[in-house]
């Protein structure tokens, strides 16, 4: 699998497919959905579609695919290799979403959540089948979220072409498991050759599974801490895991938009509307500094 | 500008050291929207500068997983900019601050006369670096026209109009 165009930039997302098998733009085709790297707090999440010939499917199945998570890595990639030898009747697309990526989007002033980009990415890439000419007839999808919403949210997308979501589908279906491959695979792949972005000095590479409960995980996190810039980018800024750590042992860092103590506490007890107490307000500048933000240095 | 009681505030003499403006090199300045409460170096060369990339609308980067956009902001014309940093008491700075006979009239009026030091509400600032010219950056959109460091720049020249003696007809 070619991964340079995403090794020279890993900050944003990044598409890869296969060329589409000729067949598949004349046979009516199943495509299959499945994703690699949702959970854990380092590296990027990976969405693959895979797809062929209804009639196909038989050979398809032949090859043994099976749900990713019960392979072994180098059964992956023979299976993998396998599936690229087949080209002439099996198609695939990657969509890879940096943790740059995944963190900018659900720290974002409008948060968007994991699931909705889940959801936004698997319909984009059933759209670049469908742009590419593949004449996709079912589409398999194993769920994120629960399976009737992201059923209804498809099927909307997607109105002349049979939507079916469920739990499991990468055991179910050939053609989710082989995308369940090409994912993983891919994922593995771009997290082994990681292009840190930063100039980091005694870098360790042994960050294990990168789920946040793995403990080499942990341990690789707390020793990648930087007080001020937190963790290199490879690292998902939203993650429990990443905050909590940040949260002890890096700088505060307080943004325009981050909640304060007043949005937190309230607006004071109604009483103190009746106080006469503290009626001396401090003297404000001019509204000419306020807007400038300019204050006399009386403190240095 | 929090403390409102009077009799915490500790007055000092704050002189300038005029060398280190002619020394002080030109620095890269960012400029955050978000406020850092300590004061600190950061390894901005190494974790900052190198994924700054250019986009389509502006430059991008990301700080503790947040993205920002960000714009070149250079100091008017007649204005120099430097990153002003406080001696600590007692430390003894490397550079003299009398040089033989070059002081320009400027300068002159900003020293203080030698006898008059050390004092202990003597404090001594010097700058650290220059600069003319700095990146905004703006949390998720380019902090644009309206960006208020942009709007302060132009305090200088209007404090200069309005202290400037008014010319009788």
């Amino acid at each position: 699998m070619d991964l340079s165009e995403l090794e020279r930039d890993n900050t944003g997302r990044c598409r890869l497919n296969s060329p589409v098998p000729a067949v598949c733009r004349k046979a009516p085709c199943a495509l299959g959905v499945d994703e690699a790297g949702r959970g854990p707090v380092l590296g990027p999440m990976v969405y693959a579609i895979c797809y062929c010939p209804l009639s196909r499917l038989t050979d398809l199945e032949a090859l043994k695919v099976a749900d990713s998570k019960t392979l072994s890595e180098s059964e992956r990639d023979r299976l993998f290799a396998k599936m690229e030898e087949d080209g002439d009747f099996v198609g695939w697309a990657l969509d890879v979403l940096s943790p740059n990526l995944i963190s900018t989007s659900m720290l974002g002033r409008v948060k968007y959540n994991l699931n909705s980009m889940s959801h936004d990415t698997a319909a984009g890439l059933v759209q670049y089948a469908l742009d590419q000419g593949v004449k996709v007839a079912q589409v398999f999808v194993d769920t994120v979220g629960l399976p009737e919403t992201y059923q209804k949210r498809l099927q909307q997308c997607f109105p002349d072409i049979e939507v079916t979501v469920t739990a499991k589908a990468d055991a179910l279906y050939p053609v989710v498991s082989a995308a369940s491959i090409c994912a993983k695979v891919a994922r593995d792949q771009v997290v082994k050759n990681w292009q840190f972005v930063e100039k980091l000095q005694d870098l360790d590479i042994d960050y294990g599974s990168g789920y946040p409960n793995d403990p080499k995980t942990k341990a690789w996190l707390r020793k990648h801490v930087e007080p001020i810039f937190g963790f290199p980018q490879f690292v998902r800024f939203s993650w429990r895991t990443a905050q909590s750590i940040l949260e002890k042992e890096a700088e505060v860092v307080t943004w325009e938009d981050s909640p304060t103590e007043e949005d937190q506490v309230g607006h004071g007890k109604i009483t103190s509307y009746f106080n006469e107490g503290h009626r001396t307000r401090p003297r404000l500048p001019h509204r000419y500094f306020q807007e400038r933000s300019l204050e006399s240095a009386t403190t240095l | 500008m929090e403390s409102s009681d009077e009799e915490d505030v500790v007055k000092y003499r704050v002189h300038l050291r005029p060398i280190t403006l002619r020394n002080a090199a030109p620095a890269t300045l960012h400029f955050l929207p978000c406020e850092i409460p300590v004061n600190r170096p950061a390894p901005v060369e190494r974790f900052f500068t190198p994924a700054i990339r250019q986009g389509p609308r502006g430059l991008e980067v990301s700080f503790r997983g947040r993205s920002l956009r960000g714009e070149e902001v250079e100091v008017p014309p007649s204005l120099v900019g430097y990153v002003m940093r406080m001696e600590e008491k007692g430390e003894v700075s490397g550079k003299q601050d009398f040089p033989e006979g070059s002081e320009d009239e400027e300068e002159q009026e900003l020293l203080e006369p030698p006898e008059a030091l050390e004092r202990d509400f003597d404090r001594f600032m010097g700058a650290s670096a220059s600069f003319s010219r700095f990146t905004v950056w703006g949390l998720e959109t380019i902090p644009g026209p309206d960006a208020k460091v942009r709007a302060a720049l132009t305090w200088p020249s209007l404090a200069a109009a309005i202290h400037a003696p008014v010319q009788e007809d």
